[in-house]
């Protein structure tokens, strides 16, 4: 294990933004913390990284005992949302600075730098300020800083957070492409379980201080441990006593399925390849619940020749992942 | 650019002109007086270091001021305005209280060089701190994080980090500081006691010129102040360049 966290806990004041966390992290893994802002994620990046401390517990870095480590003695890479650069040095010695801390010879350092900059795509901005690089530049420049000093583990802090959905995306597929490459042990934070699912090979749910569950983004979508997951990593709807993912519901047009919803379309909507309903129960098998969501694709919809105000029977599909609805209130 | 004219230039112009009244040897002869040299000699040495000493205590008093939590800080915030608040005189009776003949501290400093520095010390020290001090709480903290877990000592940060970042506020503070400490004349001239050669600075010596009538004098030694400001300011500026894009 690369990155061993045992009962990590933190409190300011009476709030616990950490409460007894433990999670292993295996070595060259791309691993996510994902979940909803406030949750913790990155006051747990930031005690792996040195940069707060546990009020208890413990932190092991590749089988060290870091816990008591100072930020410095960790070898370990930082990158913040908002770039952290150092404004008055060009890119080329952005990059160099831990080199030249490490009292690396001048030739190597060179060489080392020549190869980041290359490897992030910023060869032809080595002398260029920070100041003249767009976002998503500035970043690559942060993550070949950090790599210059071949950490044992890289840690983002939702790196891609402060950049637009376009090169949000762009930037998401390249430090995949990268890890891949690079082969270091990354742990980045995100909020967005898409970039989560997209690029992680593991997921650690945090939510209020605590872990939800770790597996990889399969796992997590097809077997969630509890209803915080599931909402987290995709939309659910509630049918009777479960509560289920939309594309899990079967829509019937005829009654006669055991256990299924008599209910009648009130949406219809088409977005691409897919269509969206919302089914309103009948009154006697649930009354006053909100309507069910269903997607199904645009060719079965016609099939069943849907439309607006249409009958339907809903049951949930074969296989479907379920998890009891929460007490009705 | 007419307000600048008519505020700066017409002034400094007219300064010029007059000193030039009585043409280059005058000029010259004026400068060269022994009287006016120790003058300058003094005016120009004491100012130096004394902004040399703000460039250090201003810097620290601004870093205690930003970084450091500490009963009586929100005082020490508001005592560091009082030079500038103080009518000059005023400033220099106080000086005079605490460091002349009746000290109640021991320090007979009157009528010394050191009270002439006293003195500028005591006026300019707000200039770096007020400069340097919103820069400092400007400061990106994570930028000093990244250095550290890039393995950089809490000096190494300071020095390669922080430092260049304060160095424009930094020189700036140095030139008002300096270029106010040569022009100073209200909060010295009681401790200093003016003695010629020893503790009479620039602005008293212009002072005495124009009391005894002789404003080319007066305007000859204030152009060539002016020149040494001119060429503080400059050097300041060259410094800072290099600095700040050294990193
Ligand atoms: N320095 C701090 N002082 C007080 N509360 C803090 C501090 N840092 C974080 N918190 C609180 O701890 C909780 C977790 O914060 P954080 O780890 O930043 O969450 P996340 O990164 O998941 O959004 C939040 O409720 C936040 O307000
Ligand atoms: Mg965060």
């Amino acid at each position: 294990m690369s990155i061993e966290v045992t009962n990590v806990t933190k409190k300011y004041g009476d709030f616990h933004a950490l409460d007894d966390v433990s999670v292993s992290l295996p070595t060259g893994q791309l691993t996510a913390l994902l979940g909803p802002s406030g949750g913790g994620k990155s006051t747990l990046l930031r005690i792996i990284a040195g940069l707060d401390t546990a009020d208890s517990g413990t932190v092991a870095i590749e089988g060290t005992n870091a816990t008591k480590l100072p930020p410095q003695k960790r070898n370990v890479g930082f990158v913040f949302q908002h770039y952290a650069v150092f404004k008055h040095m060009t890119v080329a010695k952005n990059v160099a600075f831990g080199l030249e801390i490490r009292k690396t010879p001048k030739a190597e350092v060179k060489r080392r730098v020549g190869e980041l900059l290359e490897l992030v795509h910023l060869s032809q901005f080595a002398d260029r300020l920070p100041s003249q690089l767009s976002g998503g530049q500035r970043q690559r420049m942060a993550l070949a800083r950090a790599l210059a000093v071949e950490p044992t583990v890289l840690l983002l802090d939702e790196p891609f957070g402060a950049l637009d959905a376009k090169v949000r995306k762009e930037l998401r597929e390249w430090l995949r492409r990268l890890h891949d490459e690079v082969h270091v042990t990354t742990v980045f934070v995100t909020h967005d379980q898409e970039e989560a699912m997209e690029v992680a090979d593991e997921i650690v749910v945090i939510n209020q201080g605590r872990v939800e569950q770790v597996g990889s983004p399969d796992e997590l979508y097809d077997e969630p441990a509890n209803d915080f997951v599931m909402g987290f990593l995709g939309e659910v709807t509630r049918l009777g006593p479960v509560r289920l993912r939309p594309h899990d519901v079967d829509v019937s047009v005829e009654p006669g399925r055991a256990g299924s919803f008599p209910g009648r379309i009130t949406r219809l909507l088409r977005v691409g390849f897919e269509v969206r309903l919302q089914v309103e129960l009948d009154p006697e098998v649930a009354s006053g619940a909100e309507p069910v969501s269903v997607v199904l694709p645009r060719s079965h919809a016609r099939g069943l020749d849907l439309e607006l105000g249409s009958r339907v029977w809903l049951t949930a599909a074969v296989g479907a992942v379920t998890v009891p609805a929460m007490v009705a209130v | 650019m007419t307000w600048f004219s008519l505020l700066v230039l017409i002034p400094l112009t007219a300064i010029v002109a007059t000193s030039a009244e009585r043409g280059w040897s005058g000029y010259v002869d004026t400068i060269t007086n022994d009287q006016t040299m120790a003058a300058i000699q003094l005016t120009v040495g004491q100012a130096a270091l004394v902004t040399g000493v703000n460039i250090v205590m201003g810097t620290l008093i601004a870093w205690v001021l930003v970084r450091d939590r500490f009963f009586g800080k929100r005082i020490l915030d508001v005592v560091i305005d009082i030079p500038f608040a103080l009518p000059t005189i005023v400033a220099g009776l106080v000086l005079l209280g605490l460091y002349g003949n009746n000290s109640p501290i021991g320090l007979d400093w009157a009528y010394t060089d050191r009270a002439v520095m006293l003195a500028l010390a005591f006026v300019t020290l707000p200039f770096i701190v007020r400069t340097v001090q919103p820069v400092l709480e400007e400061l990106d903290h994570d930028v000093e994080e990244a250095a550290a877990s890039l393995g950089a000592s809490r000096l190494t940060i300071f020095r390669r980090i922080i430092l260049p970042s304060l160095v424009p506020a930094i020189t700036a503070g140095a030139a008002l500081s300096f270029a106010r400490a040569i022009a100073e004349y209200g909060s010295l001239v009681l401790l200093s006691g003016n003695k010629p050669f020893s503790t009479e600075v620039v602005s008293v010596r212009v002072l005495s010129f124009i009391e005894n009538g002789s404003t080319a004098s007066a305007a000859a030694v204030a152009s060539l102040m002016l020149a040494v400001a001119l060429v503080v300011i400059v050097v300041l500026d060259v410094i800072q360049r290099r600095v700040s894009r050294r990193g």
